[in-house]
């Protein structure tokens, strides 16, 4: 297939600085707990201290005689409100209805069991406290082997055992590529469990005027229509009597997707009292009661020659999904993805492989940036290594030799993911090369003689995105998906965009506006974005899996190349030229040879509004709205990272990394850049620190972040991002979606480059994260001793 | 019943500006001056004293304002974000710095970035790349890798010197 080439612009493709930083830098951004709404009540959630528990009895009685409480609730007020479950679409798939309140029994640590409306978060608090809850202790379900061994207690006794899920798929013919092989190699990989952990934590309001029947909601939260329309489904509510808001969000990354117990219990709260009510998260409850994710077991086997060519492929996903398969996405957001994506870059044709998900007494899993991507590919990688070294094959060799390579495109992989154009290739050589590989590897024995340890990984990736319909379908977690933007010009000349989709950091009002002043040749200051308001914007699923840009984008490119033809048609008229002769830029109209014939924006826009005889009839005046649903593409970039670690200690120093991105047409390579400096650094949490453990009564034993490790400025280094750019033919612009890459692949690369280093002590690692603890027992075990230097 | 004690008036300096607040003793500095003198700039990320999203200066030192009591503050002299800019709006050479590097992106953490950034800069004017790191690394970010916010603070520090 022909490339396409990448469009550039006097905005489009420019570093062009945020418009939306001032008000962030001066304190006026308004998050929702910084919305002043008078006489507002705040709740607080009594929750569960136990993994699993009966519920013997519960009396409100001491904290409802205090002074400033207003209502409680415990599961019994609740009881015709529906179960939250998932919305996807699988025959296979078991439900785990989840009620906002637990009753009768509770199944993971924070579990909401009481609700205390107050007069302030303090007396809320107290009032909680003073909640006597008796529970009898139930043994736990904490890992994945308990829940599948068929002795352990149930979580939900109408599923008859603890597997929500579980399906084999085969492509190709796996048995006789396994009886061709040379070689083959198998492992068991234990990922962690880790969160988004944004900075803001979730916080929901809710004001119901119980006259008129109308909800106002406000959210921090990623998709405001399917905030609304979920809301509507569990409280009964008409969706057209709903108005959701969401101010600033203060980091979402996927946790923020879902609709939550807590947001529903909140405008239970106000419609019963008729008041304003907010709750906002604490710290240990966002790490207790906000989704995790990533967990996952993958066993790996494959078949490969003695020269490295991959003949195939069996693997085994199992998702730990927490106790409940979790309502927006399910419990398959981790395993089915890493299952159905495991061929990646590679040319694999023989893949046998089975999605298994279970539930455990843990908190539920959840979307969170790079989905099922990260386990997956952590998985293979580790594997693809260890498979290298046994033939002794240069590592970077045994990737090429098995890649798509450039004259594949468009390449559909035996699981039906189908690539429209990318650089996998070339992202993997330029990696390489701009860090250095080939001399590092000739530098890195000395260095071991010298007694330090450094190692070098990579991990080229793939990442899905423009998830509409499509990509949701290839993912196989099928669900619509589509959006919509509007583009409006008012009479002084100034341009209004209303997107379904909604900013929570990517810098999304400056993005747009460069595409609508670039179409509009109006200048960036003229341009409005409107978003996270459902009163003010058409219906839109909202920000999430590298959508925006890609769906949000091309729907925004095609309504206002619309009202840019009517404003056309409209000084055509007035300058008496042909629409077609006529120039449009630094918000002027101008005949193209004739710069004296010119009108600006303002006189064409008042005309358009004021001037009868240059009106249209018909179509929405001086304004256009398109929907956008188009079909998957894929990004593509590839990490390099040199780790230095310390064996006596089992600490981690990575020296500078560097990346190469390529999501096609690039709106603005400032963001670009700043999505993939912070998803490298939320890998290096992944890879190096971050573990939600639970003991095995299953009590989470990190819920500060002096247990669970984020990383800082000292542990993140410093990171260079190069750009390629191989627009998708698919799509408009040929933009594809991006910001997700930096966590599916990197946690590969970090974790690499440290079995790297640890290679001459033939350390096997098998669980994540690479934390110093588990470094330095990996390194005690460890039957060898260092390899003298070569 | 309610536990607070009884409240307390509190008269401090904010921002240059003489404020009176009234607080039960067990209120949080950061509740205060978000909720009572509505400056809500200062956020609070973790209220544990860990991710620097709530730092203000107090008494000319940064402190975690989720680690204070309002109480501790009466009669002190308090800055936060909100200072930073000059009463027409234009912005401190440090904010201008975060624009131009993307030294921010959720802008959830960024105040506490400032405030720290401010007392590096204070106190040393020409802080190396490590040195930034060593002194930024009890603030926590998600959105950035701290990439820009280091380079911020790096082309601040030129701009304020000169």
């Amino acid at each position: 297939m022909e490339g396409v080439e990448p469009k550039r612009g006097k905005f489009i493709g420019q570093r062009v600085k945020r418009v939306e930083d001032p008000r962030f830098l001066t304190g006026e951004a308004r998050y929702i707990a910084d919305l002043p709404i008078a006489h507002c009540l705040s709740v607080a959630f009594l929750r569960s201290p136990h993994g699993h528990a009966e519920i013997r009895s519960i009396d409100t009685s001491r904290a409802a005689a205090m002074p400033g409480v207003v209502r409680i609730l415990t599961a019994s007020d609740l009881e015709s409100l529906p179960p939250l479950e998932d919305k996807v679409a699988l025959a296979e798939l078991k439900k785990t209805p989840q009620l906002v309140i637990a009753k009768g029994r509770v199944r993971f640590v924070g579990e909401i069991v009481a609700a205390v409306l107050a007069h302030n978060r303090y007396v809320a608090e107290d009032a909680a406290d003073r909640i006597d809850v008796e529970y009898d202790p139930l043994p736990a379900v904490t890992t994945v082997e308990q829940a599948l061994d068929g002795k352990s207690p149930l979580l939900h006794d109408p599923l008859g055992d603890n597997i929500v899920y579980q399906k084999k798929f085969s492509h190709g013919d796996v048995a006789k590529a396994f009886a061709a092989a040379d070689h083959v190699f198998k492992a068991t990989y234990r990922h962690n469990r880790f969160m988004a952990a944004s900075m803001e934590t979730r916080g929901y309001m809710a004001h119901y005027e119980r006259a008129s029947g109308r909800l106002t909601a406000w959210g921090s939260t990623q998709a405001p229509h399917m905030e609304r329309l979920l809301l509507s489904s569990y409280l009964g509510i008409p969706e057209h009597k709903i108005h959701y808001i969401v101010p600033e969000v203060g980091g979402g990354f996927g946790l923020k997707f879902p609709v939550y117990p807590e947001e529903i219990i909140t405008a239970v709260l106000s419609r019963m009292v008729g008041q304003p009510v907010r709750w906002i998260e604490d710290r240990r409850e966002h790490l207790t009661s906000s989704t995790h994710a990533k967990e996952q077991i993958i066993d790996l086997e494959v078949a490969v020659k003695s020269d490295g060519a991959l003949l195939g492929m069996k693997a085994r996903c199992i998702g730990d999904a927490g106790a409940y398969s979790f309502n927006s996405t399910s419990a398959l957001i981790e395993p089915m993805v890493a299952g159905t994506m495991m061929p990646g870059i590679y040319k694999l044709d023989n893949y046998d492989y089975e999605v298994m998900a279970v539930v455990t007494n843990k908190t539920p899993v959840g979307p969170y940036r790079g989905i099922g991507w990260t386990a997956g590919n952590s998985a293979r990688e580790m594997l693809f290594d260890e498979i290298a070294r046994a033939l002794h094959i240069d590592r970077a060799d045994f990737r090429r030799q098995n890649m798509i390579e450039p004259d594949d495109f468009p390449y559909t992989t035996c699981t039906g993911s189908h690539y429209d154009q990318g650089s996998y290739q070339e992202s993997l050589n330029l990696a390489l090369k701009e860090i250095g590989y080939a001399d590092f590897l000739s530098r890195q024995a000395e260095l071991r003689g010298q007694g330090r340890y450094l190692g070098i990984g990579f991990c080229a990736w793939v990442e899905q995105s423009a998830w509409g319909t499509d990509a949701a379908a290839q993912s196989g977690l099928p669900a619509p998906s589509h959006d919509n933007v509007s583009v409006r010009i008012d009479p002084s000349g100034k341009v209004v965009v209303s997107a379904g989709i909604s900013s929570h950091g990517q810098g999304l009002e400056t993005t747009l506006a460069q595409l609508a002043a670039e179409v509009l040749g109006v200048k960036l200051e003229d341009v409005r974005i409107v978003h996270g308001d459902t009163d003010s914007v058409p219906f839109g699923m909202g920000t999430y899996a590298s959508r925006s840009a890609v769906i949000g984008g091309g729907a925004l490119q095609k309504a206002a190349t619309q009202v840019r033809e009517k404003l056309l048609k409209v000084a055509g008229q007035l300058l008496e030229a042909d629409p077609q002769d006529l120039v449009l830029e630094g918000g002027r109209v101008s005949v193209a040879g004739v710069p004296a014939k010119t009108l600006s924006m303002a006189d064409i826009a008042g005309a358009a509004y004021f001037l009868p005889s240059v009106r249209t009839e018909g179509s929405e005046w001086l304004a256009a709205t398109c929907f956008y649903d188009p079909k998957a593409t894929y990004s593509n970039g590839c990490c390099a990272v040199i780790a230095e670690v310390d064996v006596e200690t089992g600490v981690v120093k990575l020296q500078p990394i560097v990346t190469v991105e390529d999501c096609g047409t690039m709106l603005n390579p400032m963001i670009v850049e700043g999505q993939t400096h912070g998803a490298i650094a939320q890998a290096i949490g992944a890879a190096l620190l971050e573990d939600l453990h639970y003991d095995e009564t299953g009590q989470l034993t990190t819920t500060t972040y002096m247990d669970y490790l984020l990383p800082t400025t000292t542990e993140v280094p410093n990171m260079r991002v190069l750009h390629l750019e191989t627009p998708s033919p698919w799509t408009v612009m040929g933009i594809k979606g991006m910001g997700e890459g930096g966590l599916i692949g990197a946690p590969a690369a970090v974790i690499n480059a440290v079995v790297d280093a640890l290679a001459p002590f033939g350390v096997e690692a098998r669980e994540l994260p690479l934390s110093p603890d588990r470094i330095f027992r990996l390194l005690r075990d460890a039957q060898s001793r260092p390899a003298a230097p070569a | 019943m309610a536990t607070g004690g009884d409240p307390r008036i509190l008269r401090l300096v904010v921002n240059g500006d003489s404020r009176i607040g009234v607080a039960e003793p067990r209120m949080l500095l950061v509740d205060f001056i978000r909720h009572e003198l509505g400056l809500t700039g200062t956020h609070a990320g973790c209220e544990h004293g860990v991710c620097g999203a709530c730092n203000v200066r107090m008494n000319g030192s940064v402190v975690r304002s989720c680690l204070v009591f309002a109480v501790q503050a009466d009669g002190a002299e308090i800055e936060t974000v909100e200072s930073l800019a000059g009463r027409d709006g234009s912005m401190h050479p440090l904010q201008v710095a975060f624009q131009e590097h993307h030294g921010l992106q959720c802008g959830f953490c960024t105040p506490g970035f400032l405030v720290a950034g401010l007392e590096v800069l204070r106190d040393n004017p020409d802080p190396t790349e490590a040195e930034i790191r060593q002194a930024l690394s009890g603030n926590l970010c998600r959105c950035t890798g701290y990439v820009g916010i280091v380079k911020a603070i790096r082309q601040a520090a030129i701009t304020m010197r000169s």
